[in-house]
């Protein structure tokens, strides 16, 4: 069983003034988000992120639709029981969201307060959580006298005190330089394979997928237009809005203006092939290429692995006669997906 | 100068009744100012209890009080200070309506001091399942408590101004003192001695209000 699950989830926001439309955040979304699973949402800036992720853990109700946490439906829940079920779920920030008044234990020990844990048993988790993110000598400071990646982990720290099974992270590496995005990501990802804690990762940088989500979730004004296997999504972007997303991190299949800019370069017909692991081999491509006699070069592209799985777009300019590149192409069409730009 | 020698008893009796104004007015006032303020900002929109009722009640009620010149108030309110009070002049009288002006003030700072408490922070609270009165007295007030601090120090100076126009209703303190034997008996010296009193209390006040500020600030 998933262990968040949304149905038909729908966020309307009433209109500013009574002229405008309501604003529509969220729209007919339904997901399933396993426990374990590292999941990625992704879309552009107002695509309805954050009000997605802010419906789980009920910092604002659903509109309609229903909201499951571990089988147990949360829309329609009262304030107080809401309260219960908010400290299951940590949540990190981009802004980090530190408490400024309070040293880093007294921010760490902030949610272990609220849930009515023992001074004594308080005192040990957080030193527990700051060894876990490196910050064990930072006890005693002051949120502004840390680094941004040393807020955040703070913040991992104070989310993962009460230990949640599931942790949201709004666009929480947002904020940092691309080393300390690293390095927040690789706690990200220890807390999820150590911990065996659920992450909901929110971001507008496709990167960050790749870096550590295993299921992603494209969100377009509002809705999910495409979700499944980060591979998946990855290797094969269905929606115009995936491919965008795609294409920030992955040099796939050339783009008309790319395309023109190889043809002034390059002389011959240019092909694209698309290889996915269990494939045959790249290899065998430029094997059966030779064996035609034909003259080819490499002029956009690249092999990428996710997880350990293969996938990637080579485009080759080659050289010869119409006849034996057509012949050398049915060829190779039988272990890789072959487009011919035209 | 003799004059002012001779007038030390009365002087000094002055000056105590300032502080005692003073330190009632920021007792009483500062407290209901800081309810009014409390409740002024978890009422309104997006607050942590939002309640549009009370919120426009509170604001209608400052809005209609806090403009009334003191030296106005004073007198209006003189009814409402003998149903309260019982007698409607004297140093309680008027510290009873300056606190009620206090709160008033003191009301509008308080919101708008913690308005400044950024709302990720309180989100970040209700994210772990604090309620609202927790995440008001754990994390809104302690987090916009230097700015607190900085804005009751005005206040105070405010007070300290306003209790000179206590002597209208037989308030007493400095500034009746200086009223009285300064300004009416033509004694400048006996004037400038009240009003260098007053400004060095205003001195001391705002000193200790800043010293305290940093400190909670860099705490
Ligand atoms: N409290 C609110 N009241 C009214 N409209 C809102 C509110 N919160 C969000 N919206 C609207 O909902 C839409 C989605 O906003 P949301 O913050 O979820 O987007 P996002 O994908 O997180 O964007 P970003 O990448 O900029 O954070 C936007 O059009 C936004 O203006
Ligand atoms: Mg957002």
């Amino acid at each position: 069983m998933a262990l968040v699950t949304l149905e038909h989830v729908t966020k309307s926001y009433p209109a500013a003034d009574r002229r405008a439309e309501p604003v529509t955040a969220v729209d007919d979304v339904s997901l399933e988000i396993g426990a374990g699973d590292v999941f990625g949402i992704i879309g552009y800036s107002g695509a309805g992120k954050s009000t997605l992720v802010r419906l789980v853990n009920a910092l604002e109700p659903a509109t309609s639709g229903s909201i499951r946490i571990d089988g147990r439906e949360i829309t329609g829940l009262a304030e107080r029981e809401l309260r219960g079920i908010r400290l299951g779920i940590g949540m990190i920030f981009q802004q980090f969201n530190l408490f400024d008044a309070k040293t880093v234990r007294g921010n760490v020990a902030y949610p272990l307060k609220v849930a009515g844990w023992r001074a004594a048993d308080i005192r040990a988790r957080v030193d527990e959580l700051l060894d876990f993110v490196g910050l064990a000598d930072k006890a005693g400071a002051r949120p502004d006298q840390l680094s941004g990646g040393q807020k955040q982990r703070v913040g991992i720290a104070r989310a993962l005190a009460t230990r949640p099974r599931i942790l949201l992270a709004d666009e929480a590496t947002s904020a940092l330089d691309p080393e300390t995005t690293h390095e927040v990501l690789t706690l990200l990802k220890r807390v999820n394979e150590e911990q065996g804690v659920t992450i909901i990762v929110i971001t507008h940088e496709m990167d960050v997928i790749q870096t550590i989500a295993t299921k992603v979730a494209v969100m377009d004004r509002g809705r999910v237009i495409e979700h499944g296997d980060v591979f998946d999504v990855f290797s094969g972007p269905r929606h115009p809005s995936s491919q965008r997303f795609v294409g920030t991190v992955i040099k796939g299949v050339p783009s008309p203006a790319e395309l023109a800019v190889l043809r002034e370069r390059h002389e011959g017909r240019i092909v694209t092939f698309s290889f996915r692991d269990g494939d045959a081999s790249q290899a065998q491509v430029f094997i059966d290429l030779a064996a035609a006699g034909l003259e080819f070069e490499l002029v956009y592209g690249g092999i990428n692995d996710i997880r350990g799985r293969a996938f990637g777009h080579l485009t080759l300019a080659i050289r010869g006669a119409d006849a034996a590149i057509d012949r050398a192409l049915e060829t190779v069409a039988r272990h890789a997906d072959v487009t011919e730009a035209r | 100068m003799d004059r002012l020698i001779e007038l030390a008893p009365e002087f000094w009796t002055a000056a105590a009744e300032t502080l005692y104004m003073v330190a009632l007015t920021m007792l009483f006032g500062g407290a209901g100012g800081f309810l009014l303020g409390v409740g002024l900002y978890v009422t309104r929109r997006g607050g942590l209890l939002p309640n549009v009722v009370v919120n426009n009640v509170l604001n209608v009620v400052i809005n209609f009080f806090r403009p009334i010149p003191f030296i106005i108030f004073i007198a209006a309110v003189q009814p409402v200070t003998r149903a309260v009070i019982g007698v409607g002049i004297g140093t309680d009288a008027a510290i009873f309506a300056l606190s009620l002006a206090a709160a008033f003030a003191i009301g509008r700072i308080v919101e708008q001091n913690l308005l400044t408490v950024r709302p990720g922070v309180i989100e970040a609270a209700r994210s772990m399942g604090a309620g609202p009165w927790r995440i008001l007295g754990t994390v809104v007030v302690p987090e916009a408590l230097g700015p607190l601090i900085l804005g009751y120090t005005f206040i105070v100076v405010a007070v300290i101004d306003m209790s000179a126009m206590a002597g209208l209703i037989g308030g007493g303190g400095l500034g009746y003192f200086a009223q009285l034997y300064g300004y009416r008996q033509f004694e400048p010296v006996v004037t400038w001695a009240a009003v260098l009193l007053i400004v060095a209390f205003v001195q001391v006040v705002q000193y200790l209000g800043n010293w305290l500020a940093r400190r909670v600030l860099r705490r």
